[in-house]
């Protein structure tokens, strides 16, 4: 027990520690994560199977890693509290007996005077000198000698420690994160309802916006929605990027968008080649069928529209993403019940539109417009380690501003009277920003020699 | 004054401070030195006009593409050299310092990096922009005066030359560290968890940072600790300088991830 506990109180294993997992996160780094196994293969041949037994794939959420960052917090922990009593006697014990006029007079910054008062009154003098320079003082009146031991921002030797607790406390918030934590993507659009998992109310979109600069990039996606719980609205809120909504627990966050575009509405331009005076403007739908007043051709369909098209895999069509950026519609024209002519409609390349499988016709199609409801994503977390977070940094924060700008000092005083005449030596004591220090003292001697 | 205007005239006043600190180096006459000091602030004064123009002309924090965090990087780097040489005498390290700060401002210029103020993106529209980057910013610049001062204790000759540098780099990393970690990790984290949903997603950007944090906590125990001073805790200030380096620079050039703004 007693060499576990020497085992993790060494420095040396938390500087170990620090390089282990900065190499480690480095790995994470130049590995991509969480990919498909099939895209290691790729990428890695024969090795890919090592790297995924190893966890390098998933590196930050393997047992390994989470073993080292235990290791750490142990060896924190060990560390921080094996120099912790230390710290404390030194920040918090009282004047000592058996301080003496030549410990004193051997510290590296010291001084002395003498005076011809009793001890208690020069060593009130002193306390007094002390205490207006903010110092709290411990004093040990005895018989032949009077000792007093004065200390300002005490706080100053726990920075580390304070530092380490913070770490620790985060380190817990990341573990609750983790096992607690839960988190979902909900696509709405407008004017649907989805009921959050695990939650016992729904979110309503009322509306979903996007707004635009005026030389057309996206300024921002805003989302109204009604948080309805048993049938009835409890919250209305506005959710923007940087802008989530709270309520019961959970957060929500525009986090994406979308086009639905299984129930675009399109607008087609029917013109014929050799009678200029023949214009139709349709309004269709995907599955539905509109008149068209020709001879040839009685009725046009829509049967499929894809917002990204491109030809695939097997010569197949595709949509390659879920953004317009080449809408197609393939189009049938039907005289009767007769399927006279099928072919695809591109929205950006007019000029393009094929039309096959059937006699030919002389009709010319062009897809003026193609507009899809929009939805909007987004995302509903419940984090309860997010408190401990927020208080480790806090205790970080707090805690370097000890350790580098809250340097503690330590005056002792020691006072022998013989007679009349009392000598007194001071000694002084920092461990950080000594010549200020050095300074301060010397107006605390030059004070007291004075008065 | 238009903007550029005031960022050649920072740019022409900073290779000016550099000629006369190397001409300093040579000659050792004090008087270079403080001209040398006097451009350089005089550099800082044009430069923070012509960051405050931008960010009028703009309507938003002057750090949201390369050209405008390049920018504001080699500004911060002339304030901590000029705050930190108003506490220790550093003219010595002056000269590599705005050699730096003219190589940075070189590349900020360069056609390689837009200068046009584009809009805000919807993610980048709050006043955590202005937190998160202008502290993580200034506490790098902290590690560049360090790592400068580093790189002048493996080459000084004297003794009490290699005392002054190792002070300095510690002094630099003193004040470096605790910035880099608010800013950089705390504020990282807070508009991280306000925009994402989430306080840390190991995005390539965050783990660099938490690399750089890790080798500085290093730095600081082996030398508080283990008694690490002088030679081997330059190396380790050094090694954390180019790992900043690379969570500023390298990880937008040569690793994908959410943090692809600058």
């Amino acid at each position: 027990m007693k060499s576990l506990w020497q085992f993790f109180a060494s420095v040396k294993l938390a500087i170990v520690l620090l390089i282990l997992l900065a190499v480690a996160s480095i790995i994470g780094t130049l590995i991509p994560q969480g990919l498909a196994p099939a895209a290691y293969e790729a990428h890695y041949g024969q090795l890919a199977g090592l790297l995924m037994r190893l966890r390098f794939t998933g590196l930050y959420h393997s047992l390994w890693f989470l073993a080292l960052l235990l290791l750490l917090a142990a060896n924190t922990i060990v560390c921080t509290l094996s120099r912790l009593p230390a710290k404390w006697r030194r920040a918090f014990r009282s004047a000592s007996g058996e301080t003496t006029l030549s410990s004193v007079l051997a510290m590296k910054i010291k001084g002395r005077f003498g005076r011809n008062a009793p001890a208690a009154s020069v060593a009130s003098d002193i306390g007094a000198a002390l205490a207006s320079r903010h110092y709290s003082v411990s004093s040990k009146p005895g018989g032949d000698r009077t000792v007093l031991l004065a200390r300002k921002r005490r706080l100053g030797h726990f920075g580390s420690d304070t530092v380490h607790l913070g770490l620790l406390v985060i380190l817990a918030g990341g573990l609750v994160s983790g096992l607690g934590g839960f988190r979902t993507q909900l696509a709405l659009s407008e004017g649907e309802t989805a009921q959050v998992p695990q939650a016992p109310f729904a979110v309503r979109l009322d509306k979903f916006e996007t707004e635009y600069y005026p030389q057309g990039a996206i300024k921002d996606w805003k989302s109204t929605v009604t948080v309805v719980e048993g049938g009835r609205p409890v919250r209305k809120g506005i959710i923007e990027v940087n802008h989530p909504l709270s309520f019961g627990g959970f957060s929500f966050y525009q986090t994406s968008y979308g086009w639905d575009w299984s129930k675009p509405r399109l607008e087609v331009v029917i013109t014929k080649t050799g009678d200029p005076a023949f214009s139709r403007t349709v309004r269709v739908g995907v599955g539905q069928r509109v008149p068209v007043e020709d001879k040839d051709v009685t009725e046009i369909g829509v049967v499929r529209f894809v917002p990204d098209f491109v030809i695939g895999e097997g010569n197949t069509v595709q949509t390659r993403s879920e953004a317009p950026n080449n809408p197609a519609a393939l189009i049938e024209g039907w005289k009767g019940e007769e399927k006279v002519f099928t072919g695809w409609v591109f929205a950006n390349f007019p000029d393009f539109t094929q039309m096959h499988s059937g006699p030919e016709t002389d009709l010319h199609f062009v897809l003026k417009s193609y507009e899809a409801p929009q939805y909007s994503v987004l995302e509903a977390a419940r984090d309860p380690g997010v408190v401990l977070i927020w208080a480790g940094c806090v205790l970080i924060t707090g805690g370097f501003f000890l350790a580098f700008y809250w340097p503690p000092r330590e005056i002792r005083a020691v006072l022998e009277q013989s007679g009349s005449r009392t000598e007194a030596a001071l000694g002084g004591h920092a461990g950080k920003n000594r010549e200020a220090f050095e300074a301060e003292f010397e107006n605390l001697i030059d004070a007291l020699r004075r008065s | 004054m238009s903007e550029s205007a005031l960022f050649t005239a920072a740019f022409v006043l900073y290779i000016l401070s550099a000629f006369v600190y190397l001409s300093f180096l040579m000659s050792g006459k004090e008087k270079g030195a403080r001209t040398a000091l006097a451009l350089a602030v005089a550099g800082l004064v044009a430069h923070t006009a012509a960051l405050i123009v931008r960010t009028v002309e703009s309507g938003h924090a002057p750090f949201t593409n390369m050209y405008e965090s390049l920018s504001f990087l080699s500004w911060a780097m002339v304030l901590a050299y000029v705050l930190i040489g108003r506490r220790l005498p550093i003219p010595r390290i002056g000269a590599y310092i705005m050699l730096l700060v003219v190589a940075l401002v070189a590349l900020a210029s360069s056609p390689l990096m837009p200068k046009e103020a584009a809009p805000l993106v919807p993610a980048l529209q709050s006043y955590w922009l202005w937190l998160h980057v202008s502290v993580t910013l200034l506490g790098e610049a902290f590690f560049a005066v360090a790592f400068v001062a580093a790189i002048f204790y493996l080459r000084a000759k004297t003794e009490e030359k290699r005392q002054a540098m190792d002070a300095v780099s510690y002094r630099c990393v003193a004040v470096g560290f605790p910035l880099f970690t608010l800013g950089g990790l705390v504020f990282g984290m807070v508009w991280a968890y306000k925009a994402w949903g989430t306080y840390w997603s190991w995005d390539p950007k965050e783990v660099w940072s938490l690399i750089t944090w890790f080798v500085f906590a290093l730095y600081l125990h082996t030398r508080i600790v283990m008694g690490w001073k002088g030679r081997r805790s330059a190396l380790v200030a050094i090694i954390g300088f180019l790992a900043a380096l690379f969570t500023y620079f390298g990880v937008n050039y040569l690793l994908a991830g959410l943090h692809s703004y600058a």
